[in-house]
């Protein structure tokens, strides 16, 4: 919670990211069977969702950052969280990009897309434990701290978690519709027509903006979970919870 | 703490989110920084510009195959 304010730079950075992404699904419904003849109109598509991937990877680990600084203080971070050190940051963008390429190789099968999720969970929670640019290094830091029924377990809950964001935006877009009916002044009944499940640029928005809605969560979480299994191994939990004991007692 | 010891809260000081002794703030104030080696940031930044790229064309080509698939 004490990041929060820091999620309003992960969402600004990401919206255009998911936008972009919906944009091309719709393009891709639209071309249909024909969408091999359609390359230049898909590809060029493709090329700004990977320049925006670069801005909403910047801005995931800023956030990252900021989850992290917030965890050991207890109180909101301020300005160092835009020093995100460089080694960290061109590690996470080699592990992202890996989970890029792997998520969209994978999609055929239903098991690829849940171990890129969880991949991609580890590449940010692991980010700042990159102290040295490598090649190798950020995947063993990934491997090392791999353990999949947890990691499961949270994709599980985030993938439910995705499910609830959607109705809940899709309830708020019809009590935005249906509460400025009543001022007047504006084309309600067009827009009662735009926002139905019948609109497919309309669900697909609302699916985007399901995933910037979690996103935060998401990336607090696997930060979280790197941290405590950091603890774990070193033996500072327990002793903080020696500590804690010796208090209370 | 990286000594590991039990301090009070004024006599730790944070740096970049941890808290250190003061002997351990001493000695990472002394020590060098070790640079990672030219190499790996150009091994690493062509390697991921690599990956971007090629992610572009391959998710216009799983696009392509998906779409034929649901027709």
């Amino acid at each position: 919670m004490t990041a929060a304010p820091w999620a309003g730079l992960l969402v600004a950075t990401t919206l255009p990211y998911r936008f972009l992404q919906a944009l091309f699904f719709d393009q891709l419904v639209e071309v249909r069977t024909e969408a091999a003849q359609y390359g230049n109109l898909l590809g060029g598509t493709a090329n700004m969702i990977v320049a925006a991937i670069v801005i909403a990877l910047w801005g995931r680990a800023v956030y990252a950052r900021a989850c992290r600084l917030a965890m050991g203080r207890g109180a909101t971070p301020g300005r160092e969280v835009w020093r995100v050190p460089a080694a960290a940051l061109v590690s996470f963008f080699l592990t992202s990009s890996v989970v890029l390429l792997v998520g969209y190789l994978s999609v055929f099968t239903c098991l690829g897309l849940w171990v890129a999720a969880m991949f991609a969970g580890l590449a940010i929670g692991t980010m700042e434990l990159n102290e040295r640019v490598s090649v190798l290094e950020p995947f063993r830091l990934i491997g090392r701290y791999a353990k999949p029924m947890i990691l499961l377990g949270m994709a599980f809950v985030f993938f439910c978690g995705l499910f609830v964001a959607l109705v809940n935006l899709a309830a708020a877009f019809g009590l935005g519709v249906w509460a400025l009916s009543a001022i007047g002044g504006f084309d309600v009944p067009h827009w009662e027509l735009l926002f139905t499940p019948g609109n497919r640029r309309f669900v697909l928005m609302l699916v985007a903006g399901a995933f910037v809605a979690i996103e935060p969560f998401w990336v607090a979480a696997h930060v979280v979970f790197v941290r405590k299994a950091g603890a774990q191994e070193r033996g500072d939990d327990l002793r903080a919870w020696f500590e804690e004991l010796r208090r209370t007692a | 703490m990286t000594c590991t010891k039990t301090l009070c809260q004024e006599c730790a000081t944070q740096w970049d989110g941890i808290w250190h002794c003061a002997a351990c703030l001493a000695v990472k104030r002394g020590a060098k920084v070790e640079r990672s080696p030219l190499f790996s940031w150009i091994a690493v930044v062509l390697i991921t510009a690599a990956m971007l790229f090629g992610g572009a064309r391959l998710m216009v080509w799983t696009a392509a195959v998906l779409a034929g698939l649901f027709s």
